[in-house]
């Protein structure tokens, strides 16, 4: 069974390449446009990784994670893709299952290389 | 009988003598020099009471013509309220030596109250002086826009100015000193001028920020404390004084210039965010094929001219404000304007499912004005309204004659603005938390509205808005007749 990572952003061409840069690596995408989109896809196919962006229309990153970790009985681990990166405020984070803040703009290869490494687990099946 | 009437003659004589004393020293002691006169007038009494009792004693001794006319004399002197001789010395008798005695002494006397008299308005004019100088200085410390509030050694006002009465809500009265507590209420300012005094000496200026209130009305001051020292006494403070000026506006303006960089880096770093991710897509061989790869390429392009048109922005309005522009106005037709703007955002519009209707008139409104700059500005207005509008919305230009003003109204059924940021939102770098969540922006577009239509052809913007319901922007502009 392959991953299955949900990756958010309200900027097509960002989920685009970050959804074929993971496909290439093997691994199964599902693509959100915004916050609530990502929560529900969340919510009904428990993805085994989010990354998602902090800025979104409607629901931010931070509460669609917020929400997840709240209602999910496992916590789905995440990484943050944002261009606003030193301006969060670490503290918000410390009990949601961000594994990861990392800043626009992004190398997909040191994204790939954080989620092989954060799902190794279910990367080696 | 003859004894009695010599008492009454001498009593008579002090009489006199006192009284013209007491007229030519009155305006003296009224002039506010009472040490002086009082001196004076305790000598003047003493010496006519030594004066008195020889008087008494020799004028029992002489005839009674003589000291009837020396009363006369007196009473002459006392109703002309002078002071002179009062005895003819002439005669060479005892009555004679003691006029002689008597005139010396008032003729001192009389020097010595010319001599008052000159002082004394010489002090009064003085004071006159320094009266003005002092209601000058007030007039002046009061007309100052900045808070003045000084405080003597003990802690109690000595001084306020009328803008430091309004921003702590008292009345300050010069006559009744009193505690500066019982004046101000604040703790936290009451807390830097008495650590102030309490320092003293060690420490003889400081500047603090001091935040004033909470939340919304909330201000900032910047309060300048300065010991004061007298030349003197170099060991210890007569007082402190209190300078507070409003940095509120600033503040804001340098919180509204850092976020408007960080708005700014955010959105310049959403395109490069693709250009940098495709670019290393292509490098590291990841298009599948060449229709892959050239759509990548195609990324990076519009990225791109994403990014070019966000920097032309930001310096479109930096040059337009700085008057680098050059302002062409001609008469044109308002109607045409609208049309082209309307054909030009159709595309984005459809896009979103929101219905554009154009209901022009058939009359073409005439302005005088540059025609590429109010292009911009209807644009942005209409641009903004397609993108805070949900889909399925609509978005209606209309335009009319009103009051000499030819009237843009671009309505929308959009997301509405709240009341709170309706007058805030042609503010340079303003974005409501509202419009952040909805859509992106820089902050610019109405900014640009604003200045095109205010500053560049003496009109004015106009919103009306409801949450939920839509908005409702109208631009006036003067119309040619």
């Amino acid at each position: 069974m392959a991953c299955k990572i949900l990756v958010a952003d309200d900027e097509i061409a960002i989920t685009n390449v970050v959804a074929r840069k993971l496909q290439n690596a093997g691994l199964e995408t599902i693509v959100a446009g915004d916050g609530q989109e990502a929560y529900e896809l969340a919510s009904a196919e428990r993805p085994d990784f989010i990354i998602t962006d902090l800025q979104m229309p409607g629901m931010n990153g931070l509460e669609l994670c917020t929400r997840l970790a709240a209602e999910l009985p496992v916590p789905i681990p995440t990484i943050l893709l944002t261009a606003k990166g030193f301006e969060i405020d670490r503290a918000s984070l410390a009990h949601l299952p961000i594994l990861q803040v990392m800043t626009k703009p992004f190398s997909p290869n040191e994204l790939l290389a954080s989620v092989k490494e954060a799902l190794g687990l279910c990367a080696g099946k | 009988m003859i004894e009695l009437r010599r008492a009454g003659a001498v009593v008579l004589l002090f009489l006199g003598v006192g009284v013209g004393l007491h007229l030519l020293l009155e305006p003296l002691r009224n002039a506010g020099l009472p040490a002086m006169v009082k001196a004076m007038t305790l000598g003047a009494g003493l010496a006519l009471a030594v004066l008195g009792i020889i008087g008494g004693f020799l004028i029992s001794r002489v005839p009674k013509e003589r000291i009837d006319s020396v009363a006369a004399h007196l009473e002459n002197m006392v109703r002309r309220g002078t002071v002179g001789m009062a005895i003819s010395e002439t005669e060479a008798d005892a009555l004679g030596r003691l006029g002689h005695a008597v005139n010396r002494y008032l003729a001192f006397v009389k020097e010595e109250v010319e001599q008052s008299h000159l002082e004394a308005k010489e002090w009064q004019i003085q004071m006159k002086v320094l009266d003005a100088e002092k209601r000058h200085i007030e007039a002046v410390i009061g007309a100052i826009s900045d808070g003045v509030v000084v405080t003597d050694a003990f802690g109690d006002l000595v001084l306020a100015n009328a803008a430091a009465e309004n921003l702590f809500g008292f009345k300050f009265d010069p006559a009744a000193r009193r505690p500066i507590e019982e004046a101000i209420t604040d703790s936290s300012f009451l807390a830097l001028v008495n650590d102030m005094r309490e320092a003293g000496v060690l420490v003889p200026h400081r500047t603090i920020e001091w935040i004033q209130g909470a939340g919304e009305q909330a201000r900032t001051w910047r309060v300048i404390l300065n010991t004061v020292v007298e030349s003197k006494k170099h060991d210890r403070i007569s007082g402190v004084v209190t300078v507070l000026h409003d940095v509120t506006k600033e503040k804001e303006i340098a919180r509204m210039k850092s976020d408007f960089v960080s708005n700014v880096s955010h959105e310049l770093k959403a395109p490069l965010a693709s250009i940098r991710a495709y670019t290393e897509m292509l490098v590291e061989g990841e298009a599948r094929n060449e229709t892959e790869a050239k759509e990548y390429l195609h990324v990076v392009a519009s990225e791109t001219d994403r990014m070019t048109r966000l920097i032309e922005n930001i310096l479109n309005l930096s040059r337009l404000e700085s008057g680098l522009v050059p302002v062409n106005k001609a008469d044109l037709a308002v109607t045409e304007i609208l049309r082209d703007v309307a054909d030009v955002m159709t595309p984005q519009a459809v896009q979103k499912h929101i219905r554009l209707e154009a209901d022009l008139s058939p009359v073409f409104f005439r302005v005088h004005g540059d025609r590429d700059m109010l292009y911009q500005a209807v644009l942005n207005v209409v641009s903004n309204a397609i993108k805070y509008t949900p889909e399925g919305g609509q978005v209606r230009i209309s335009t009319y004659l009103e009051d000499g003003a030819v009237v843009v109204e671009v309505a929308d059924t959009g997301y509405g603005i709240p009341q709170e940021d309706a007058a805030k939102v042609f503010e340079k770098f303003y974005r409501s938390r509202h419009s952040a969540k909805s859509a992106k922006g820089t902050g610019l577009g109405l900014a640009l509205v604003k200045h095109v239509v205010d500053v560049v052809h003496g009109g004015r913007v106009a919103l009306e808005s409801n949450v939920g319901k839509g908005s409702i922007f109208r631009l006036y502009l003067p119309a040619v007749r």
